[in-house]
């Protein structure tokens, strides 16, 4: 497989912000010695996984409703297509609900592929915490399905030192179905966040976002599409980027609305904020709209810190490092606020302060 | 308390103060008039220390009255005006009565003791006013070494500071300034003074666009909150209403970048009945 790794090229649309060169390297190197998993669970009280390198850990992990074995899935996505063989599943019927499940992927350098698939049936309930740390390539792909009414929370920290965490997911959701993922990115790692999501039922609604933060010389992406295939669809996107020293963070974000589509309601938010001039931010909202009677607002916009803000902190006593903190947060909490669970919501709140206070 | 010796200012090489004189002890408000553009704002900055506002002359000397710990009790402030200006103050003011205020980071003149009242308050989508608040009286209270208030006990200062000056208690748990309306602000910048109680406060047109009840709730509160023999105003402003409220001891006129006239009450009168430009001349 190694021999077979085929990446895209920066000539490509889709993939023209990515700095790819690492991977082939990382999918040469072997795997060292990987760090302790414990540390990461929130405690949800739910099934806990832990995969190493992409291997389950058996003695780390309670499986509770989650099923290990070989995945098909089928993808032509150019780097969820190399996650194959066994995964993880979680397949709840109907009307079943799971406490929070987390999972840890520690990578201990290389690569690692893990393929999984989440199904919930009509009215089941499940929400999903996965957090990334070590170093190497972690490649997933997962494929998601909701049936009527069903409500997916997932929640995504990507935290590893360094390397590469590349996320592909492919989601369809059903009539009056809900999908709500949150991404941070508040790592020393490059990454790049790859959604496909399809509202394929009446009413269903699909909230996607996060915050990528960057410094040094890291690249960090999403390059998401929400699809609105029926009628009375709702969607929220809000990403926000923030980039340091010479890093680059980019947010490639679209909507379609089909033109059955009637009565979508689409809102948009793709927001930059540059903490150094020397940093770049990407954006690119894209609307697709094939229906006449939809409503969809989208804004992006890039700035700096506010001066007049820092100074009126500064004037009540606010040291300029926390001052540029408290603001940056403020500005990324939009994002994080998303999570519904007020555990993982200050988990991941932990996550960009601690990045704040190393960066600022 | 304060002593403003020949101060000259520029914004983007433009003087703005051109020499300007003023002293305020401890105990005393003093305000300030003037007509639009003469500087007032810009005398509030300089004080303040915001980025941009460049000194080019002139010293402005700063003791924090009698803060506990800070200054030693039987420093006499003029003696140690004129031995420190020899000598500044090395100890950013924790060793010394009288400190160059114009050697210090905004944050450091607030842990100080320096308050400013905007005139045009800065709104803060994302931080709400009880985190802002906290972290501003924390990070005074750290900085000065003193213990830092919990939540609980915050929140208990924060709603009598609230309720003192007539301000919705659901405001203090908004972010800060937005969607107040200009009086709304207005109040919570002195709901802010409250909490953070300072030693020394320049109040920016603090007056403006408030109406007769808001007017009678902030005046107040300024002498509730400041009206102390170790504490001083500089209170800005264009309308002698406030003042009748506060009654300063002094009141100065200041044009073209200068203190040109100071008198009592009795100026600010005048002013309002004869205008800027006769008096001023
Ligand atoms: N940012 C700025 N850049 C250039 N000139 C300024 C700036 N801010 C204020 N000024 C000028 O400085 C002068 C004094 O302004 P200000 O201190 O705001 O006056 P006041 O508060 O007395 O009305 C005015 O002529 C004004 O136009
Ligand atoms: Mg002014």
């Amino acid at each position: 497989m190694v021999e077979l790794l085929e990446l895209p090229s920066r000539r490509e649309e889709a993939w023209r912000w990515s700095r790819l060169d690492a991977l082939p390297e990382l999918a040469r190197a072997r795997h060292g010695q990987a760090g302790n998993a414990a540390q990461h669970f929130i405690g949800l009280g739910g099934p806990r996984l832990v995969f190493v390198d992409g291997v389950l850990d058996e003695d780390a992990s309670e499986l509770g409703r989650v099923s290990i074995g070989a995945l098909e899935l089928a993808t032509d996505h150019p780097l969820g297509r190399q996650a194959t063989g066994a995964g993880w599943a979680l397949t709840l019927d109907r009307d079943q609900a799971t406490d929070g499940i987390e999972i840890v992927h520690v990578a201990s350098g290389g690569a690692n592929h893990l393929p999984a698939r989440i199904t919930l049936a009509e009215d089941a309930v499940a929400s999903v915490v996965e957090t990334y740390v070590g170093e190497g390539w972690a490649n997933r792909l997962t494929q998601i399905e909701l049936a009527r009414s069903a409500r997916l929370m997932r929640s995504v920290r990507m935290l590893q030192g360094s390397g590469f965490v590349s996320i592909r997911d492919e989601a369809t959701v059903g009539e009056g179905a809900s999908l709500v993922s949150v991404f941070l990115g508040a790592g020393g790692m490059d990454c790049r966040i790859d959604d496909a999501i399809t509202c394929n039922g009446a009413a269903a609604y699909a909230e996607l976002g996060g915050a990528l933060l960057t410094d040094g010389n890291q690249r960090q992406e999403c390059a998401v599409s929400l699809r609105h295939d029926a009628v009375n669809g709702q969607s929220r996107q809000i990403w926000r980027a923030v980039a340091k020293d010479v890093s680059t963070a980019s947010l490639a974000a679209r909507v379609e609305v089909a033109r059955g589509a009637q009565k979508t309601d689409g809102e948009q938010s793709l927001r930059g904020l540059l903490l150094d001039r020397t940093a770049t931010i990407n954006l690119k909202p894209e609307l697709e709209i094939f229906a006449d009677d939809v409503k969809c607002a989208h804004g992006a916009t890039v700035g700096e810190l506010d001066a007049r803000a820092l100074f009126y902190l500064a004037s009540r006593g606010i040291a300029p490092a926390r001052a540029r903190g408290l603001l940056t947060r403020a500005f990324v909490a939009d994002a994080i606020d998303r999570i519904g669970d007020e555990a993982t919501r200050d988990a991941f709140s932990v996550d960009a302060d601690a990045w704040l206070e190393k960066t600022l | 308390m304060l002593k403003i010796d020949n101060l000259h200012a520029e914004i983007d090489g433009k003087e703005i103060l051109k020499g300007l004189n003023l002293e305020v002890n401890a105990g005393e408000v003093h305000a300030i008039m003037g007509p639009n553009g003469a500087g007032k704002s810009t005398l509030g900055y300089v004080l303040g220390g915001r980025p941009g506002y460049e000194v080019t002359g002139g010293s402005v000397m700063f003791h924090p009255a009698r803060h506990a710990g800070l200054v030693p009790a039987s420093a006499s402030p003029q003696a140690e005006a004129l031995a420190d200006k020899q000598t500044p103050a090395q100890g950013r003011g924790d060793d010394h009565g009288w400190v160059d205020l114009l050697e210090l980071e905004p944050h450091e003149r607030a842990a100080l003791g320096l308050f400013l009242g905007f005139q045009y308050p800065v709104e803060i989508p994302g931080i709400s006013n009880v985190q802002f608040l906290r972290e501003a009286l924390n990070s005074q209270r750290k900085a000065r070494g003193e213990a830092l208030l919990s939540g609980g006990e915050f929140l208990k200062l924060a709603r009598a500071q609230a309720d003192g000056l007539g301000m919705d208690q659901e405001m203090l748990k908004r972010p800060v300034n937005v969607g107040f309306s200009g009086g709304e602000k207005k109040r919570n910048e002195m709901v802010q003074m409250g909490i953070i109680a300072p030693r020394f406060a320049i109040l920016d047109e603090t007056d403006s666009g408030l109406d007769i009840d808001a007017l009678k709730a902030v005046g107040e509160g300024i002498n509730r909150i400041m009206r102390a023999p170790d504490k001083a105003v500089l209170l800005i402003t264009h309308y002698e209403r406030l003042l009748e409220i506060v009654a300063p001891d002094f009141v100065h006129v200041l044009a073209g970048g200068r203190i040109v006239r100071s008198g009592g009450i009795e100026l600010a009168r005048q002013l309002e009945a004869e205008g800027y430009a006769q008096v001023a001349a």
